[in-house]
């Protein structure tokens, strides 16, 4: 319909071109600097769809009907313009490109600023960098985006979230994650239920300046999230994406033994077992052949051969396995993704708005485990009366996760069960010979294993169950923001803004009562219901006035109220009378009912003033003090502070004229914000835990006082520059920062003796080192070809300065001055005994000096290095070519280590028969390869997969999260079907992955822990977007 | 609107705001109690002393560590008479004597014990100048001191050799008052030191419970019989054996021997009148009923069945004694030749009482008392008297040497307390060796044995038996092995600069 309007339309200009009063303008387009013809520009007739668009030599020629004056040009990458033609008939325009960092307007705390004369540190990433990315929340869109910020997803669980640190981690125990703020409040919500399509911006704000407004909350940054508002148009616009696609595992998982490799290994580890046992050679090797198949409980080579490994140790002459079955494979999934939004935006001169609906389907790789998201946005701005301006933001958003377990050591890990049992245990029941027994129906029999030892998940068969059961979380999230802004004098306004985050989520763990581990139980069923309401509301008041000669003064004062509950409910029941009711009425046995709520409440005064000479110097202050609920009545406020300045050097006299510098700034800052957030919501009395047995109330001890205990304390500093040459045709900017944590709130470990195994403290202090460096060309700009590139890098240096005690140690980590927070601190791996097999780790003789030890509990543990990088950050390329674009953002984290726990589960020496076991370890130690890191096998355990540097990796990789192919039809093409845009794209998330240590996703937590987690997909989606 | 009105307006707005109230900084949890509404009364630091006992039993550090059940399930696994199935979840490496090597367990183990005597101690030290009446303060106050006494006694039982041993030798760290911000980890006391404590703590015990009468259905709850059988087993670890004598007879005086009936029902009800002391478990408080996931060798939703008995414990048993009736060769697949001794079961809705204390034990610590003092047909009359109950051939003193009789009695323990937690603590208060023998043929074939499976074939299967014969280290099992002590966990090691002061 649409079409044909157009034509229509097309057809009466074309006919009645001539018999109307018509002119013709003709002109050149050229870029703006360069001076290179532009080709393909658009040029639209204002108010109208007549048009036309510039040839290869960036000329144009239109009729204009009488009464049309205007032409608007634009192009993709440009700054469009709106000219008058003024009768004359010639029109030459030149366009400048869009990126012109030096205008941007940035989100910053409590309002917006020009980049060119803030003084803080911002990252600002708009909504073309996120535009093409198969990401369903924003937390796992940002890695390699910005500078300052490491972004890990740790898992590849559809509907996870990614851990965000901002220069560094400025906390050991109190929370590092940073505060977000969306469309202007703090944000309690689920991170999840935010589209990634409604977002027009995210502004990280790294230094005092820009977050210390933020003060209680900004000891860790913040991440500022603008969702899109409407513009001022006559018409709607209407934009509507959809993408489609499939997503596997982004690296392999580990290599495991053959069948054959298997038996031959574990015999050889009973056989030596029973030469410890004092038997003869000939025994053992006897008992050795007799025992494999009962503890291994299976015997893949068939009733032909009931001695498959013989007293040689290898498989009897004619011995094949019968079948080799995939458990990954039987875990897997067909992972499909789908995406659909559909907005619209628009607005007069008083009202805009923007609304946006959204639905997600992301079916994850392992069986079982999915995302399901519908979101509906209305975001609505208007001026009431010419001194009233008021506004709504609402989203809604209802979230299916299915969540199979995973980040557990649970057997029920679906990710972990299916790398844990070998291939010679069948999914499916076996005959004899190898051939699938069927049912009465014909169809197979998924295998339960009673037979497995412990190892292999006796009992359960996931593959069958996963599809049984339910793990699911429902969340329902709803957020408002809205506020009224008054101006009583020209330059006084009043701004009071409510906002309230409501998070309901549900989750349901269901077990069947027919097949599996819950089976003799009759099934169990427990829910859990969390219902989190926080609000905020500020009164701001601001004052902003230009005097004469080109003094600016902005000022700030306000307060903010923050409270926050969060109530828990939980239940679960089991023995269900019959299959197919999935409800608790159904189960006949109550097992636990329980439930409790959480209070916390922050209250706030703050005040800012900024001054400003001729958009030249800048200085900025700001003063913020809080009262927090989770310390004691004298000790709960904290007072935050910044000061700032920026010069725009460029703009001086002496470097106005040089022809190649385009932009100047230098900008530093210093400041003080705190953290609160220790993980308890209570923090000074002693408490006790209800622990209530048999019926009669119980209380047990769970809290010493700690009645001095107070906010922790962030001073930053923070000096860098911007520039921009060749017309900004490169430009970037460079930032040293210095953050220095003071008063860490800290669980500071006890003797477990003494009943307690920590006590909160403010101790110690830490530093945050790192220069950003953020460089932004485009090397290569033809009339039809365009290279951009943007480069992002940050180096950390993580430090302690001050601790109470030196060497604290907390698990695995070593705390100590100098060293880092994530410094590992582990046994020393010495090799294997080339005599015997033995284990061997360092540990220090009465003279200090280190000699090695087969006894892992004599080893001494050693500092070793830290987990975390000294490099991370990103590369991204756009090529345009025509309506063509080609886009790969490459993100790397060089530097740190991993202690691979997961790996250890298929590394043991003979002592766990059954479990999967890593290729590796057919490098074992024998008499005859005595050589070698992997120890002799035997059913003892060794104790050799403890925790040392043997299983310590390098956590450097890098990832090519993103690469897409767009393509755009022309202009013309689109206006002739009524289409204002139309791209097409193809894109790959997580496409190639660049690391050293096989088999394991090298993005894991930041501190370098492995948890059996889901590992990272890939994901290839083919996309359309259309705007008309 | 007037500018004069709108100044109204924002001064209005800002009066609302700044009386918005501070108190709202002041909030409480809700699953958490602050210490000074604890202490008033007697009756709420009752809730303490119950507290603190959910938490001794049931807290999970992992499944393999259900609570205080994990020291009874260790000492088990360490001894004579459990082969464990080497390839199950849970106690395989107590069994093989590689437990150095868990610290989860070893942190659990310590951390449970201390975490009590902490919480005993605030109860001791906070009582008297509660509210409340004299009974009840004593009552509180009694089981307190009874409940830090069990602690110590299992600290100076695992983590040294014993007492008859060497006294001095250092064991674990004293604490006697509670647990304050600025107390600092402690430096190990003697086992003579330890003992002292012990003793004087059961005597404290002793007196104050002296007027408590326990509800019938109340197992858990220290009374003075549980203190008087506390006594019992110190005395015994102590050498002094007429007291031990003394405090078992008290002891169990008003618990007669379970039925034959009785004794084939599971070991999981805290009703059974022989059991002295237990602890309870329900549907909404069953963590500790996981321990029977081990100890179940027969139920079909015991989900590890690991503790398997020795074939050659079978042959300590006559075929009149009822006990033996509880022996069966596993016909399922994955299990077969395992030998079960049935004596543990989990009820029909998963859970299991844990048994603490019995009259039989007492019986068998007269016995032994007696024996040692060389009484031995005092001792021969009180083992009669339990192998009487439960129906097996008579011991006969005659000719019997005192070694002999001792020997027998203690051979009687490990029938009649098999899996109640008692092998480990035996071995090292005897000063003996763990003793596992094969189960093979004269050419050194394991013996075979008939099973029925579960479609009712019979066959003949390999006999299974124990799997470790010998430490680890290759050398045989020799009296006062560290292996066979348990050890200080690391984080204490990290944490407790004192300790080896």
């Amino acid at each position: 319909m649409k079409l044909s309007l157009s034509i229509v339309l097309l057809l009466i200009s074309f006919q009645f071109g001539y018999t109307q009063q018509t002119t013709t303008i003709s002109g050149q387009v050229t870029e703006n600097g360069s001076n290179l013809p532009l080709p393909g520009v658009s040029i639209l007739i204002k108010g109208t769809k007549t048009g036309t668009v510039s040839n290869s030599e960036g000329q144009y020629k239109l009729n204009l009907p009488a009464g049309q004056q205007t032409l608007i040009f634009s192009f993709l990458g440009f700054e469009s313009k709106e000219l008058k033609v003024n009768g004359s008939s010639t029109l030459n325009v030149s366009l400048s490109t869009a990126a012109n960092a030096l205008n941007e307007v940035v989100v910053i705390a409590y309002g917006t600023a020009k980049r060119s004369n803030y003084a803080g540190s911002v990252s600002q990433i708009k909504s073309e960098q996120l535009d093409n990315r198969q990401v369903s929340n924003i937390s796992s869109a940002l890695q390699g985006l910005a500078p300052g910020v490491q972004s890990v997803s740790s898992s590849g669980q559809p509907g996870t979230t990614a851990s965000i640190r901002i220069r560094g981690i400025g906390s050991i125990n109190a929370s590092s994650d940073p505060l977000y703020v969306v469309d202007g409040n703090p944000f309690s919500g689920d991170i999840n239920s935010i589209n990634v399509n409604d977002i027009a911006s995210v502004s990280i704000l790294k230094d005092a300046a820009s977050s210390a407004l933020y003060g209680s909350r900004g000891a860790n940054g913040v991440i500022i999230v603008t969702t899109k508002s409407g513009k001022n148009s006559t018409d709607t616009q209407i934009s509507a994406n959809f993408s489609t696609g499939i997503s596997r595992r982004a690296v392999k998982d580990y290599e495991q033994m053959s069948t054959d490799q298997y038996f031959e290994s574990y015999w050889l580890a009973l056989k030596n077992k029973q030469l410890t046992n004092g038997l003869t050679d000939a025994r053992a090797r006897s008992i050795a052949s007799q025992n494999i198949l009962t503890d291994l409980g299976i015997n893949p080579y068939g009733a032909n051969y009931p001695q498959p490994v013989g007293l040689d140790g290898k498989i009897t002459a004619g011995a094949v396995p019968l079948w080799n079955d995939s458990w990954q494979k039987a875990m897997e999934q067909n992972a499909l993704r789908t995406q659909a939004d559909l907005s619209f935006s628009g607005g007069t001169d008083k009202t805009q708005y923007f609304i946006s609906g959204g639905y997600l389907n992301d079916r994850g790789i392992a069986l079982g485990s999915g995302y399901r998201r519908y979101n509906a946005r209305v975001n609505l701005t208007t001026q009431a009366k010419n001194w009233l301006k008021t506004g709504l933001n609402i989203s809604a958003s209802n979230s299916k996760q299915d969540y199979p377990m995973s980040e557990d050591s649970n057997t029920a890990n679906v990710i972990n069960f299916s790398r844990s049992i070998p291939s010679f245990y069948p999914v499916y029941v076996r005959n004899d010979d190898g051939s699938y027994r069927l049912d009465a129906n014909g169809q197979k029999i998924f295998d339960f294993g009673d037979y497995r030892p412990n190892a292999a998940i006796p009992r359960s068969n996931l593959a069958a169950t996963v599809g049984l059961d339910k793990n699911e979380i429902f969340k329902d999230n709803v957020s408002a923001r809205v506020f009224l802004e008054a101006t009583i004098l020209p330059e006084l306004k009043l701004k009071t803004t409510y906002s309230g985050d409501y998070l309901n989520s549900n989750t349901n763990d269901y077990a069947n009562p027919l097949l599996g581990e819950s089976a003799e139980t009759k099934g169990s069923i427990s829910r859990s219901n969390t219902r989190t309401y926080s609000w905020t509301w500020n009164n701001i008041l601001t004052y902003e006035k230009s005097f004469s000669e080109g003094h600016h003064l902005s000022l700030l004062a306000g307060q903010e109220m923050y409270k926050y509950n969060s109530k828990y409910l939980s239940g679960s029941r089991q023995r269900f009378g019959l299959p197919g009711l999935y409800e608790p009425d159904a189960a006949a046995q109550l097992n636990d009912f329980g439930g409790f709520s959480v209070d916390y409440t922050l209250l706030s005064f703050f005040g800012r003033a900024e001054y400003d000479y001729k958009n030249k110097y800048l200085l900025s202050a700001s003063l913020r003090s809080d009262g927090s609920s989770r310390f004691s009545p004298q000790s709960r406020w904290g007072t935050f502070w910044s000061l700032g300045g920026s010069w725009r050097a460029s703009k001086e006299d002496f470097l106005k004229d040089l022809p190649w510098l385009s932009n100047l700034t230098f900008r530093s800052s210093y400041g003080a914000q705190g953290n609160d957030n220790i993980g308890v919501y209570y923090a000074y009395e002693a408490l006790y835990r209800i622990n209530n047995n048999l019926g009669e109330n119980g209380l047990v001890t769970s809290r010493l006082a700690t009645p001095d205990l107070k906010w922790e304390t962030n001073l930053n500093f923070n000096v860098g520059f911007d520039f921009g040459i060749l017309k900004d045709r490169i430009s970037g900017t460079v930032e040293y920062y210095n953050r220095r944590s003071k008063d860490l709130l800290y669980s500071k470990p006890k003797a477990p003796s003494t009943g307690f195994t920590a006590i909160d403290a403010n101790i110690g202090a830490l530093q945050n080192t790192g220069i950003e460096v953020q460089i932004n060309a485009i090397p290569v700009q033809t009339t039809d070809f365009r290279w951009t590139v943007s480069l992002n890098a940050s180096h950390n240096k993580n430090k302690i300065t001050d601790l109470p005690q030196n060497n604290l140690i907390s698990g695995n980590k070593l705390l100590r001055v100098g060293g880092t927070i994530y410094d590992f601190y582990l046994r020393e791996w010495a090799g294997v005994n080339p005599a015997n097999g033995d284990p061997l780790w360092y540990t220090d003789d009465a003279n200090g000096h280190k000699v090695t030890t087969n006894n892992y509990t004599l080893a001494k543990q050693y500092v070793q290095p830290s987990a975390l990088p000294y490099l991370v950050g990103g590369i991204t390329n756009i090529f345009n070519y025509k309506q063509f674009e080609l886009s790969a953002l490459l993100s790397y984290s060089l530097g740190g280590k991993i202690l691979d726990n997961d790996y250890v589960a298929l590394m043991q020496n003979g002592s766990n028969p059954g479990a999967a076991w890593s290729t590796e370890m057919l490098s074992h130690w024998t008499p005859e390869n005595p050589n070698t890191n992997v120890p002799r096998l035997t059913t003892d355990n060794l104790g050799w997969t403890q925790a040392s540097t043997r299983f310590l990796y390098s956590a450097t990789y890098a990832r090519l999260k993103n690469v897409t192919i767009g393509y755009r039809l022309p202009k013309t093409l689109t206006d002739k079907i009524g289409l204002q845009n139309l791209k097409f794209t193809l894109s790959a998330e997580n496409l190639l992955t660049f690391y050293g240590h096989k088999g394991m996703d090298p993005e894991q937590t930041v501190n370098g822990a492995t948890y059996y987690r889901y590992p990272a997909i890939r994901t290839f989606s083919a996309g359309v977007n259309l705007t008309f | 609107m007037k500018s004069y009105i709108r100044i109204t307006l924002f001064a209005a707005v800002l009066t609302l705001v700044f009386t918005s109230c501070k108190k709202e900084l002041t909030t409480a949890p809700t699953n958490a109690v602050s210490e000074n509404q604890v202490y008033s009364s007697a009756d709420n630091i009752e809730t303490v002393l119950n507290g603190t006992w959910a938490y001794m039993n049931d807290t999970f550090f992992t499944y393999a560590n259900p609570g205080y059940t994990t020291i009874l399930r260790t000492s088990d696994a360490m001894g004579d008479d459990v082969a464990i199935i080497t390839n199950k979840y849970g106690y395989r490496d107590a069994y093989q004597f590689t437990q150095a090597n868990n610290q989860t367990r070893l942190n659990a183990m310590w951390t449970i014990l201390y975490k009590v005597i902490d919480n005993c101690n605030n109860i001791i030290a906070k009582t008297d100048a509660a509210s409340g009446s004299e009974d009840k303060k004593a009552q509180v106050k009694g089981q307190a001191y009874a409940l830090r006494a069990n602690s110590y006694l299992n600290l100076a039982t695992y983590y040294q050799f014993s007492y008859l041993k060497d006294p001095q030798a250092k064991a674990v760290p004293l604490y006697t008052t509670p647990t304050v911000g600025s107390t600092e980890g402690k430096a190990k006391s003697s086992l003579e030191e330890v003992y002292q404590l012990i003793t004087s703590d059961l005597n404290q015990a002793e007196k104050l419970l002296a007027g408590y009468s326990r509800p019938q259905a109340s197992k858990f709850k220290i009374n003075i019989d549980v203190v008087h059988g506390l006594q019992a087993r110190t005395y015994l670890n102590m050498g002094n054996w007429a007291l031990a004598a003394e405090k078992a007879a008290a002891a169990r005086k008003n618990y007669p021997y379970m039925s034959s009936t009785a004794y084939y029902n599971g070991f999981n009800e805290l009703s059974n009148e022989e059991w002295i002391w237990g602890h309870g478990q329900k549907p909404d408080q069953s963590n500790a009923s996981y321990t029977f996931n081990f100890l179940d060798v027969s139920s079909s939703s015991s989900y590890y069945y690991s503790f398997m008995a020795d074939p050659n414990f079978k042959t300590l048993f006559d075929d009149n004694d009822i006990r033996s009736k509880l022996f069966s060769w596993d016909g399922r697949p994955g299990r077969e030749g395992y030998l079960r001794y049935a004596k543990f079961k989990f009820r029909a809705d998963q859970t299991g009482d844990i048994v603490l204390m019995r009259a039989s034990e007492m019986t068998l610590i007269q016995a032994e008392a007696a024996a040692r003092n060389s009484d031995l047909t005092g001792a021969a009359g009180y083992l009669n008297d339990l192998r009487a109950a439960r129906k097996a051939n008579l011991f006969d003193v005659t000719g019997k040497s005192k070694e002999d009789v001792i020997s027998a009695i203690l051979i009687e323990r490990r029938k009649e307390l098999w899996g109640e937690g008692f092998s480990l603590s035996d071995i090292l208060r005897t000063q003996t060796a763990v003793k596992r023998l094969s189960y093979n043929d004269a050419k050194g074939d394991p013996l075979q044995v008939s099973i029925t499976t579960p479609d009712g074939t019979v066959k003949t299967v390999a006999a299974k038996q124990h799997t470790t014969l010998k430490f680890p280290d290759g050398s045989p099992f020799v009296p006062n092995s560290s292996y066979y002590l348990f050890n200080i966990p690391q984080s204490e090691l990290n944490t407790n600069p004192n300790l080896s002061n």
